[in-house]
């Protein structure tokens, strides 16, 4: 009798259990949805005059590659079509059209959420040839300047080269004839390019790239730094300096390997700026983009693929059948009464819109009052359903008088009851009026409180922000909680209240 | 301290809602069984086929429409029961003992209206007493002149005497004694005492009050134990009959003495409460397991399962 439920249960948490990892482990999903982590939001906002007609700006954007996540883009094109083009592993927006002699403004906004450390960006770049620009002669005398460093590692190397662009070229010093050979050749191309130069002599791989700091700022102009691979990680290279950034300053790469983020034909931007401002989300916000742009199976028959009018109704019905399985709880094994078997349920989703005191408070107010008439038109001798009527009809009047009451008082959750559900109330009068009529006031008064307090329990659980996210995320969750239902069914020992009821017992036996 | 109580309840052998519901009402009570206890006019039917005999039936109501018609079938009574075909834990169920000239006597002694008797009777009709609210039939039957054996431990009302009965063999048996709380009902909820029977003699045992343990009735005062219950071998065949006819095989079985007719099936109860353990002051669960492991012919017929519960369930040789 008890095997076959225990062995559904433990399907049935197996399948959610199954369920469950395949999201994490396979789609990435965050283990723990609600935790908050940090995201980063982005603001260009560019002002464009054109030359003639046709305009063309690119910008290099964030991307979800570049080794963050983001979410929730927002571009603006006024006048200009906007395209979206993949340029290397750059993404490139472009708007271009006809903006007449007008200052137009683009935006473009976004959430970014910062992955640590970066994944995709961990895998060292394939080396890359000399740039068409330096010649031979200059690559072998750059391969001169960095010989005597080829037995150091790699950090050691990008060390020792960075020190030369302030001018420490260590010792022994390289002879004259190549130091002056090379600032010329500094002058020339300048001076991130020849630090790259000589970075790929030392065989480092590394790549320009434009950008902003990754902190709270407004800037009207990107940073150009120079990424350097050194066998684990980059590392950063201020190309004026040679300056290498501290590990904790952070980037935010618009553009890497030499493209400028910025390229204007036919115009000029008359006004740019990054707007960079830090703010908490929760992880599931984060992944909320990606999994509705995702081809997964699972992701396509996710429920954020709903549309968003009805996904709060979702987070809120998902968390319904805890509050049902507390109910068992709450019957089964603490023994406690409830009027009706779902009805506190219901009380709790009605006390959505009032708030829980309120709630309770007008519930409890139009129970009385509906027992009171109750008690006194049981003297008419109204047939079971007109009676029924007249008391539905009761509980509307009340509130309806409770909703103007709370207009003249100000009090917008005494208007908000419209929703509560009105069968539920009526049902409950006749009950009260039945229970205490038969079996006594306190049992009517004991019943009460149990479906007060399972009510209370179900109206905090269906609010907790984490629970609906969870559940939302992971809808697979309801087989567990169907799980521990079908072990409630089988439960088969005592109820905490009959520990009590069989305690007369003891004495005598 | 909840460990210890769950464990000593659990070797007294106590059984307990969860373990009644799921074992012996949904593993021995077929569903399809349930409308034949559940409807006391079924129920009176099946007896009289196996002649069991249950309290005289006067008339039945079926519609609203048919209430027109009750002056002429109460013309020749002097007292008569209204009881809900469906009606659940004695609710719905009015005892009249005498008409005057402003209406009927019930036995609490408040008088009641013409009026307020065919208000209650549509009442049960629209099913307000009915276990799921649906349409009822009413009753109107003999009532019961209790045995004297009762009269000083009861406040008006009628005793009656419930045995639980588990495949067919009495497993525990208790009278349930009406107060003025009870409003001359037997129902414990309502405030009735219950007492238990030893099942080997038919004497009274210990009583239960409102889950307080009572060796006094409340309101007459006189003690409730060791009173010799009449018929109680008859009664206990009585029982293991009645269960026979239903196809159950876990019920409670209701029963009055009339002084005149002796022992009458009331009615069958398929969801028989708990509370007849502590009238015992003894578990229903250990007794139940012992009947499992009986040998089967001990099954045979009625007689043979009274003797073997006689012999197996009574308290003692006093």
């Amino acid at each position: 009798m008890k095997r076959p439920a225990v062995w559904l249960a433990v399907v049935l948490l197996f399948l959610s259990f199954a369920f469950i990892s395949y999201r994490i482990l396979w789609l990435r999903y965050p283990a723990f949805p609600t935790a908050p982590g940090k995201a980063w939001q982005l603001h260009m906002e560019a002002y464009i005059k054109a030359d003639q007609k046709e305009i063309s700006v690119m910008i290099g954007l964030p991307h979800t590659d570049a080794g963050g996540i983001v979410v929730e883009e927002r571009i603006t094109s006024g006048k200009l079509t906007l395209n979206l083009l993949r340029e290397g592993p750059n993404q490139v927006g472009i708007w271009s059209g006809d903006v007449g002699p007008e200052e137009e403004v683009i935006s473009y906004r976004s959430t970014i959420h910062m992955a640590h450390p970066p994944s995709s960006r961990a895998k060292p770049p394939k080396p890359e040839p000399y740039p068409a620009s330096v010649g031979r002669r200059e690559q072998a005398l750059a391969e001169r300047l960095v010989r005597k460093w080829s037995q150091l590692g790699p950090p050691a190397r990008l060390r020792a080269v960075a020190a030369t662009v302030a001018g420490n070229w260590g010792v022994p010093p390289p002879d004259d004839q190549d130091l002056r050979e090379w600032s010329a050749f500094q002058k020339k191309h300048g001076r991130p390019e020849a630090l790259l130069v000589l970075l790929r002599a030392a065989d480092l791989p590394a790549q320009p790239v434009e950008g902003l700091y990754l902190i709270e700022s407004i800037s009207t102009s990107l940073l150009v730094w120079i990424e350097v691979w050194t066998g684990r990680h980059w590392e950063n290279l201020q190309p004026e300096t040679g300056e290498i950034y501290r590990k904790s300053v952070s980037f935010l790469p618009l553009t890497t390997g030499g493209l400028p983020a910025v390229r204007v034909s036919h115009g000029q931007l008359s006004k740019v700026r990054w707007t960079l401002t830090q703010q908490i989300i929760s992880h599931w916000r984060i992944h909320f983009e990606r999994i509705k742009r995702s081809n997964r199976l699972l992701d396509r028959w996710s429920l954020f693929r709903l549309p968003p009018e009805f996904q709060g109704t979702f987070r809120i019905l998902l968390l319904v059948p805890i509050s049902a399985l507390m109910v068992c709880i709450l019957r089964n094994i603490v023994g406690f009464p409830t009027f009706g078997i779902f009805m506190p349920v219901l009380m709790a989703l009605a006390f959505r819109n009032t708030g829980l005191s309120y709630g309770l408070g007008i519930f409890a107010g139009v129970v009385v009052i509906g027992y009171l008439v109750r008690r006194w038109i049981d003297k008419l001798r109204l047939l079971l359903v007109p009676r029924l009527s007249v008391i539905l009809t009761l509980v509307i009047a009340c509130i309806t008088v409770f909703a103007l009451i709370g207009n003249k008082l100000g009090l917008r959750e005494f208007m908000a009851v419209g929703l509560l559900p009105f069968v539920i109330l009526t049902m409950t009068i006749e009950r009260f009026f039945i229970i205490t009529e038969e079996a006594g006031v306190r049992k009517g008064f004991w019943t009460a409180a149990g479906s007060a307090a399972v009510a209370t329990i179900t109206y905090e659980i269906i609010h907790l922000e984490p629970l609906q996210l969870t559940f939302f995320v992971y809808p697979e969750l309801l087989f567990a909680v169907a799980a521990f239902q079908v072990l409630l069914g089988r439960y088969t020992g005592y109820r905490l209240s009959e520990l009590i009821r069989f305690r007369k017992l003891r004495s005598p036996l | 301290m909840i460990f210890k109580v769950t464990r000593w309840l659990k070797d007294v052998g106590i059984l307990g809602m969860n373990r009644r519901n799921a074992e012996y009402i949904m593993r021995c009570n077929p569903r399809s069984s349930f409308p034949l206890v559940d409807d006391k006019l079924l129920t009176k039917r099946l007896a009289e086929e196996q002649q069991i005999p249950t309290p005289p039936l006067y008339h039945t109501i079926e519609y609203h429409g048919d209430i027109a018609r009750l002056k002429k079938v109460l013309d020749g009574q002097r007292d008569f029961v209204v009881k809900p075909a469906r009606g659940a834990g004695g609710s719905g169920i009015v005892l009249v003992t005498d008409h005057t000239s402003e209406g009927f006597v019930k036995q609490s002694g408040e008088v009641i209206s013409w009026k307020d008797l065919t208000y209650h009777i549509s009442d049960i009709l629209s099913g307000i007493y009915s276990l799921e609210g649906l349409e009822d039939r009413v009753l109107l039957e003999a009532l019961v002149h209790p045995d004297p054996i009762f009269d000083a431990v009861s406040y008006r009302g009628v005793p009656d005497i419930r045995i639980i009965v588990y495949r067919g063999v009495p497993v525990m048996g208790m009278v349930r004694l009406p107060t003025r709380a009870s409003d001359g009902k037997a129902n414990l909820h309502r405030g009735a005492i219950g007492v238990g029977i030893d099942i080997g003699k038919g004497k009274t045992l210990t009583g239960v009050h409102r889950s307080r343990i009572v060796t006094y009735h409340p309101d007459t005062g006189n003690p409730v134990s060791g009173l010799q219950v009449p018929y109680w071998e008859s009664m206990l065949l009585m029982a293991a009959r009645a269960v026979d006819m239903t196809g159950m095989g876990y019920l409670g079985v209701d029963m009055v003495i009339d002084w005149e007719r002796g022992p009458l099936l009331l009615e069958l109860n398929a969801r028989p409460g708990l509370q007849i353990q502590i009238a015992n002051q003894m578990g229903l669960h250990r007794r139940l397991e012992l009947i499992d492991r009986a040998p089967s012919d001990i099954f045979s017929t009625p007689k043979v399962r009274v003797a073997w519960a006689v012999e197996k369930f009574k308290v003692s040789d006093f």
